[in-house]
């Protein structure tokens, strides 16, 4: 049992990870006044990148700088468009992720020759586990900076008021792009973890709404880094909690238990938006 | 620019570029764009065949869309209408693998059980955004994976047909089957069906109360709340209707194509839908000619891949593309023309 409870908590940290860094992009970007739906998106570019420069260079390490720059292409692109073109920042997240998802396909065709997955590649082996710290201590920093420092407070204005940002002298639309190409950055690192973290290549759909799940994540953290990421942790426990039990509750259907995540964040949307508040101008372009 | 310059400009300098970034695609795969949508246009239009395969994509694509229309009119992201059309085919292949009545009635009995199916898909969403204000985008994007699973066990066990080898409902009495519209092909009356409800969509939008306080809930919320509109009931009965539309769609694939209902039946059809609604500009007569375009690179995509070695999903890519272009043009054209479009 004390075995089983072990397998649970290393299992929930390892799948709270990805959605973790994702959540903590989530939050950077809507701060700042820009709703990141291209996240899904965003991680699956930076798992096919990562995986693509692990392949290519045979280092792990750059495979991970590869992913959280693939990350933060696509994060500039929806900043770019939304700060730039104005457009409906909810049609431009979703227009990247079709990108981002059907591009991958493409890719594993052109790169790999092989639809559906790609070959193995070196992976970051056990280096994995100080990704999963780092998410932690990420979010800690990210609470400290958005609450702590004046250019925390710069881009929390700029989610709330960004009129008032330009009183202030500043130009809030710089301040929108730098939090939307850190959110696509911390993204990619979130999708560069599925790949050559947890695993060692890259397959179709690998990233199976994580990206979402992390904007659920969000909305139950309010905002905040550290209670979005309280809310991965326990989305996190989900997607463990169906490995755990496969194979130990006979009466419970596989398929029901592969859609606990999804249901667990359901769950959590409609148990609490009802009481939180968005950022003032979370999505509305300026 | 003139207006009339102005409308055509646009949308063929939307059709140069993506038309400029397929190529790129095919040089990458290492084809040459001639060769590339000589097969392109030859799968999608070279024969009876070919024509009757994208007008099935097409269809495939229409209900999605107009669900989707409906649903952002009202300013709702419905991003679920994958899941609605899995759900409402299920819903119509388990009713057609039990029904003995006459073949008419069954086929009519099984695009309700698709409209119930999807409806329920789609109200559970809305009942979330009404009663709770949950956000409507996430909410329908995760019932995709619910429905899935959901789908993925119901025909792995209770609903799986007797003889049937993999997961998969029993095939249906050919008696419901939804009688062919181009003989020799997999083409059945589907397509007018969904033209038809476009038509009514259309009337629907710009005649009656109801697309009034559609659009103006979607435009203009606090005014409408103010004009006593029920924004709350609104919302449920958007998301409703969507989902019931799309679902509607997932009942007239298993009716007319593949006859029996398994998880394969939809290829993200609903995920494409949204760039086809969009495309359309939310007015169900384009959106008829946008699901039309998008049928050609469904199906000749599946033909240029076969021959001209270019990989299928590079139509995702485009895509997300279009939709890319199409949202910055609006501001483009806003620039330009100093008013709004």
């Amino acid at each position: 049992m004390s075995e089983l409870i072990a397998t649970l908590v290393v299992l929930t940290l390892i799948k709270a990870t990805p959605i973790i860094y994702a959540a903590l992009g989530g939050v950077i970007s809507e701060r700042s006044g820009v709703i990141n739906i291209g996240l899904e998106g965003m991680m699956a570019a930076g798992a096919f990148f990562a995986v693509v420069a692990s392949f290519a260079t045979h280092s792990p390490l750059l495979g991970l700088l590869a992913g959280i720059g693939a990350g933060a292409l696509f994060g500039y692109l929806l900043a770019f468009a939304a700060t730039r073109f104005k457009v409906d920042q909810i049609v431009a997240g979703t227009g990247i992720n079709l990108i981002c998802a059907g591009g991958a396909a493409y890719g594993l065709v052109v790169i790999f020759n092989q639809p559906g997955a790609s070959v193995q590649v070196a992976s970051l082996g056990h280096a994995f586990w100080i990704l999963i710290v780092l998410a932690f201590a990420l979010a800690a920093t990210m609470q400290w900076v958005l609450y702590r420092t004046p250019w925390g407070l710069r881009i929390r204005a700029c989610g709330e008021n960004p009129s008032a940002v330009v009183s202030a002298g500043l130009n809030p639309l710089a301040l929108r792009v730098y939090a939307v190409v850190i959110s696509g950055a911390l993204a990619g690192l979130g999708g560069a973890f599925l790949s050559i973290g947890e695993l060692n290549l890259y397959s179709d759909g690998m990233t199976a709404g994580r990206g979402f799940i992390a904007l659920a994540a969000v909305i139950f953290g309010r905002w905040h880094p550290l209670a979005a990421t309280a809310a991965c942790v326990v989305f996190g426990f989900f997607e463990a909690l169906q490995f755990v039990l496969q194979g130990q509750i006979s009466w419970l259907p596989a398929n029901a238990m592969q859609a606990l995540p999804y249901i667990a964040a359901l769950v959590a949307l409609a148990g609490v938006t009802g009481r939180v508040r968005a950022p003032a101008a979370d999505g509305v372009p300026f | 620019m003139t207006r009339a310059t102005r409308m055509i400009a646009g949308p063929l300098g939307a059709v140069v570029l993506i038309l400029v970034l397929m190529s790129l695609a095919m040089i990458a795969a290492g084809t040459s764009p001639v060769d590339g949508f000589t097969a392109l246009f030859v799968g999608a239009l070279g024969g009876r065949n070919q024509i009757g395969e994208t007008l099935v994509a097409t269809t495939a694509l229409l209900f999605p869309a107009l669900g989707i229309c409906l649903a952002f009119r009202a300013g709702l992201f419905n991003i679920g209408a994958e899941g609605q059309l899995l759900i409402g085919g299920l819903c119509a292949g388990a009713l057609g693998a039990v029904l003995t009545v006459p073949g008419p009635i069954g086929i009519v009995l099984m695009l309700i059980a698709g409209a119930i199916g999807g409806g329920a898909w789609g109200a559970i969403a809305g009942w979330m955004k009404a009663r709770f204000g949950a956000n409507e985008i996430i909410a329908t994007l995760m019932l995709n994976f619910v429905a899935a699973y959901f789908a993925l066990e119901l025909v792995s066990g209770p609903l799986k047909g007797p003889l049937a080898a993999g997961a998969e409902t029993a095939w249906l009495d050919p008696k419901y089957w939804l009688p062919t519209l181009l003989p020799a092909t997999r083409l059945s009356i589907a397509l007018l069906l969904a033209v038809a409800l476009a038509l009514v969509l259309q009337w629907t939008f710009s005649r009656t109360v109801f697309g009034y306080d559609l659009r103006a809930s979607g435009e203009a919320p606090e005014a409408a709340r103010r004009s006593g509109i029920n924004l709350a009931r609104l919302t449920w009965l958007a998301l409703t209707l969507s989902g019931a539309i799309a679902g509607v769609g997932g009942a007239t694939i298993v009716s007319g194509e593949l006859h029996r209902f398994n998880t394969q039946l939809s290829p993200g059809y609903g995920f494409t839908a949204i760039a086809v609604a969009l495309v359309g500009d939310l007015q169900p007569l384009w959106i008829c000619i946008a699901a039309f375009g998008f049928g050609i690179l469904e199906s000749g995509g599946l033909a240029m891949q076969a021959s001209a070695q270019v990989p299928k999903d590079a139509i995702h890519v485009i895509e997300g593309l279009i939709i890319f272009v199409l949202a910055a043009r609006r501001y483009v054209a806003t620039r330009v023309e100093g008013t709004l479009p």
